[in-house]
């Protein structure tokens, strides 16, 4: 183990202790990430907030795991004292994604959680916020899922300009004047 | 008798009436533009109104509401959350009011063009007198776009406000197929 990296094994050697079914991992140089069940996330937060010192919220984000049909939840938060990122991640099924509501830990939660709900429909019940944070009068699923198919819904909604009729694919008029092939993957993207 | 009177008081140019032309050369001199930026290209607002590049030696400045205004500037990407208030604020602009489409997101989606949430075509929702192309247009594209607008003005041909009266069952059709709750009055001038 590198010099530099005993405050990160320090906190491992802490997390792991006090959360034994947690998973602990070293990313990089000031960065941990712990990966748990979503019922105790609160916990660790909150262990994490008044007996470690990570009083700092960066971000909770979501990410969209499609094809394992589940959904991550990251909750990246800091230590003024030891420099390190710990990023606390979470599975939550992607079907009925529910979350619990952890804002009364810090209340900026409350804006990341509203954030999510619209974006990616997540459900984070008993917690009390606006329905619209960014988007208005928004009917289809949201849109930050990844099934969500950005393409047809704008062909759907929205008037698009037609191109120059003199308008030339670059692709096409630089292998044609150095007679090259467009190769296959690049041919779904041409003009024709 | 009364032909000779009609003539003298014809400009040559357009059948603008006299007075009109002196109508129209004071508005071109004085373009009062809409305190209101819509997206990224309002960065470029400041270094064209300050004093390298001074856009009030054109007679363009800001107001600051839209009753006082002439120009409303739609300044980069429009999203459809923003097309609701600016629709708002045209509508309560005095007439003659004019729209300078400003910047690659109003003309084509530019950048946005797949996005769920900017429309494509800004003169399907308003009268857009002038575009600015760019991403983003420097100040003096800016200033060639006002400048072309003072043309237009004094041809006599800024009558965006006409054109919308006429056409606004077309304008507010197309308006409500992307605001889906409408929150505006039905206005009839």
């Amino acid at each position: 183990m590198d010099n530099a990296q005993i405050k990160e094994e320090k906190l491992m050697i802490t997390l792991q202790s006090a959360f034994p079914d947690a998973e602990v991992a070293f990313m990089r140089k000031d960065e941990v990430s712990l990966t748990i069940d979503k019922e105790k996330v609160a916990s660790v937060l909150l262990k994490a907030k008044n007996q470690l010192g990570y009083n700092y919220l960066s971000h909770l984000t979501c990410v969209d795991w499609m094809e394992q049909n589940e959904f991550e939840l990251i909750y990246i938060i800091w230590s003024p004292t030891d420099k390190i990122s710990l990023y606390v991640r979470t599975r939550i099924d992607r079907e009925h994604p529910e979350m619990e509501n952890t804002d009364m830990i810090w209340r900026q939660l409350n804006t990341y959680q509203r954030e999510i709900r619209e974006m990616f429909g997540v459900e984070f019940p008993g917690f009390v916020g606006d329905k619209d944070f960014i988007l208005e009068d928004w009917e289809e699923m949201p849109p930050m899922r990844r099934d969500f198919d950005t393409l047809t819904y704008v062909d759907d909604t929205y008037f698009e300009r037609e191109g120059r009729e003199d308008a030339r694919d670059v692709r096409e008029a630089i292998t044609k004047k150095s007679g090259e092939e467009i190769p296959d993957f690049a041919k779904k993207y041409s003009r024709q | 008798m009364r032909s000779v009177i009609n003539i003298s008081i014809m400009n040559e140019r357009n059948g603008q009436k006299i007075v009109e032309i002196i109508k129209n050369w004071s508005r071109k001199h004085s373009i009062f533009v809409m305190a209101y930026g819509t997206g990224c290209g309002a960065i470029e607002i400041p270094a064209t109104m300050t004093s390298r590049y001074d856009a009030e030696r054109l007679g363009i400045r800001g107001a600051a509401t839209p009753r006082q205004a002439d120009v409303l500037l739609i300044t980069g990407y429009l999203s459809t959350k923003t097309l609701k208030r600016v629709i708002r604020v045209y509508e309560q602009m005095q007439d003659p009011k004019y729209v300078i489409g400003f910047g690659s997101c109003t003309i084509n989606g530019g950048m946005y063009w797949d996005s769920y949430n900017t429309i494509k075509m800004l003169d399907k929702y308003m009268p857009v007198d002038v575009y600015i192309n760019g991403c983003m247009p420097r100040p003096e594209s800016v200033i060639e776009g006002f400048t072309e607008l003072q043309r237009i003005i004094a041809r006599g041909e800024g009558n965006g406000a006409a054109k919308y009266k006429e056409n606004l069952e077309w304008y507010r059709a197309n308006q409500k197929k992307v605001l889906k709750n409408w929150p505006l009055e039905e206005y009839n001038w």
